[in-house]
């Protein structure tokens, strides 16, 4: 499903150089739910972003799909973080003007799907994280945990091939963090593929593998055996 | 993304700042109310001087002499025996008369006034479709001196007062003439009050001027059409009789009415062209509202572009946000210049004249502005850094 080779991330200013990401090569199957971890300035969410496509990396490859992401123009990348990847914010990122419907509509408008379509598949993720009965509300007006919902049914309307969500907990307090966290894990098991980068422990214990970051690199990967459920109690 | 669904987020955009909207639309709304009512008002101006040329004529023409400065009276001068050969020779001219214009007062019984006297004959009352309500006109006898004249009905009111004034004396210039005859003049020229025509035989008028010459002949074709070559033809009969060349000119009243028409076009246009700059002004407050619209949703612009936005759709949508207020300021506009060029015009006393083609141009036009002062905003919005702009709080 994914696939990078040394993948470094230089970020120049001026004289001063900056190496957000060195070397890392990693592999993501179909249907993993990974989480990566590390301090800040650790180089994962530079690692997210280049996953998202919305960064090109300095050096190394990238394959997502089979297809070799870095090679790709502005509007073919555009594209793919439309088709492929669905992502979720630690900001939630609503558009606040407009209605839960239409926030979870936006990447099928871009996608080009008529507006029929659109609603069906639209009413139909948000009724798969339990908030269509708020469709026609505006996110102020409902809870940041049910944002953060509203936000994963946006990831997942144009059925993308994997969640990206950056700290979707972090802004979240643990109730409202295990109610979406268990949708993760629901969609986990439904086949999804996600990666998701937290600094918490208990977050990243919901995945089943761990990759560890710290200074642009890759030092240590985990493998949990322990379902979730036994972990977090 | 398709057209339909850019100008729905654009209105949603914009419904959200109603307000700025609104007030983002102000200059244009002025700009083109501007243009509409001086074009309207201009327009209507022209349609009603065509208007009035039609009610007077468009079959009417005059010939006169080209005098060279310091040339002495005398030579080349129409004389009576003109009109009667050019009658006989050019059939296509049914009427034709010698007309003297001189100012003068005329005195009545109660009162004076000052009154524009031509001196002509019979035929005079066909050509300038002149209206006898009481008495006659002139009768055709070429230099009859009969010390008599046809009063304007309204000015014979004020200098006589309630007296009945056919067969009374008035004086023309301290002489003493006998009214023969009323006259209704209609409106007068574009609703301006004119000064009165008063009509006494050629002979007569030449007696008060001092001057026994003919000023200047005026017709009337029965065929519109013919008219070109009636004056033409004229002016050849006058020429092989005075044996002289380039000294007769004639001239129709609907030539010279479209010289006149030009005029005003040329004035229309130029305090168009001004009304212009202030819609350009206006279009430069539009181009300022969307570059602060554009930083203010940065983060907006973040989202749609992780979202799978290309960069042209982004441009599209402020693309769009601006021609759509662009076109709300015109469309409001249009309905205040028509306002504006009806009060105008009421005030002038002609008819405003909205017509298709420049509603049609200042739409286009607002249009226009919208992607002119558009292009740099949305152009700055759809080449942000995705990164960055998410980052934007």
């Amino acid at each position: 499903m994914i696939t990078v080779k040394q993948l470094t991330k230089v970020y120049q200013s001026g004289k001063i150089s900056f190496t957000a990401l060195k070397e890392v090569s990693v592999a993501i199957e179909k249907g993993e739910f990974v989480a990566v971890m590390g301090p800040s300035g650790s180089g994962k969410s530079t690692f997210l972003n280049i996953l998202g496509c919305l960064d090109r990396p300095t050096s190394g490859s990238y394959f997502l799909d089979n297809s070799e992401v870095s090679l790709l123009n502005e509007d073919e990348l555009a594209r793919v973080r439309n088709q492929k990847i669905g992502f979720v914010f630690q900001t939630f990122n609503l558009l606040p003007r407009l209605n839960i419907l239409r926030n979870v509509e936006l990447p099928m408008i871009y996608a080009g799907a008529p507006a029929k379509e659109r609603r069906q598949r639209a009413q139909e993720v948000l009724n798969q994280v339990g908030l269509l009965e708020w469709a026609g509300h505006r996110p102020p007006e409902i809870s940041g945990g049910e944002r953060q919902r509203v936000a994963i049914a946006r990831a997942l309307v144009n059925q993308p091939a994997v969640i990206l969500a950056d700290e979707p907990t972090g802004n979240l307090d643990s109730r409202a963090s295990t109610e979406v966290m268990t949708i993760f894990k629901k969609l986990h098991r439904q086949g999804t593929t996600i990666v998701l980068v937290t600094h918490e422990q208990e977050i990243a214990a919901y995945a089943k593998r761990i990759l560890f970051f710290r200074d642009g690199q890759l030092i240590k990967e985990e493998i949990i055996s322990v379902p979730p459920e036994v972990n977090n109690r | 993304m398709n057209f339909i669904e850019g100008l729905r987020l654009a209105l949603e955009s914009l419904w959200v700042n109603k307000m700025r909207s609104s007030l983002t639309i102000l200059g244009v709304v002025i700009g083109i109310a501007a243009v509409i009512t001086v074009v309207a008002v201009g327009q209507g101006g022209q349609a009603v001087l065509m208007a009035e040329l039609q009610k007077i004529g468009t079959n009417i023409f005059a010939i006169s002499v080209n005098w060279q400065e310091g040339e002495p009276l005398g030579e080349h001068d129409f004389t009576y025996q003109d009109i009667a050969v050019i009658k006989e020779l050019v059939p296509e001219i049914t009427y034709l008369a010698p007309t003297n214009y001189i100012s003068a007062v005329v005195r009545g019984p109660k009162d004076k006034k000052p009154a524009q006297v031509i001196g002509t004959e019979a035929d005079y009352a066909q050509i300038a479709n002149v209206k006898v309500v009481k008495g006659r006109f002139l009768s055709q006898r070429p230099g009859t001196t009969r010390a008599v004249v046809v009063l304007d009905q309204a000015l014979a009111e004020e200098i006589f007062g309630r007296l009945d004034p056919v067969g009374k004396r008035v004086t023309i210039n301290n002489r003493p003439v006998q009214v023969i005859g009323l006259t209704k003049e209609e409106g007068g020229f574009l609703g301006i009050q004119t000064i009165k025509r008063i009509y006494v035989p050629l002979s007569f008028a030449q007696d008060i001027s001092g001057q026994r010459i003919i000023q200047q002949m005026e017709g009337i074709v029965a065929n519109r059409e013919k008219i070109s070559a009636a004056m033409a033809k004229a002016v050849i009969v006058l020429e092989r009789r005075h044996n002289v060349k380039d000294r007769y000119k004639a001239i129709s009243l609907e030539e010279q009415m479209k010289i006149a028409g030009k005029i005003t076009g040329i004035i229309t246009l130029i305090i168009g062209a001004v009304a212009g700059i202030s819609l350009l002004v206006g279009g430069i407050g539009v181009m300022n509202i969307m570059l602060v619209s554009v930083t203010e949703r940065t983060r907006e612009i973040g989202i749609r572009l992780a979202l799978g936005a290309r960069r042209k759709d982004i441009l599209k949508q402020f693309l769009i946000e601006a021609i759509v207020l662009c076109l709300a300021g015109g469309l409001l506009g249009i309905i205040i210049g028509a306002g504006g060029s009806m009060l105008v015009a009421r005030l002038a006393k002609w008819p405003p004249l909205i017509s298709f083609g420049t509603v049609l141009i200042a739409f286009a036009f607002s249009a226009a502005i919208g992607i002119f002062f558009g292009l740099y905003p949305a152009g700055r919005a759809a080449k942000m850094n995705p990164i960055e702009a998410l980052r934007q709080e």
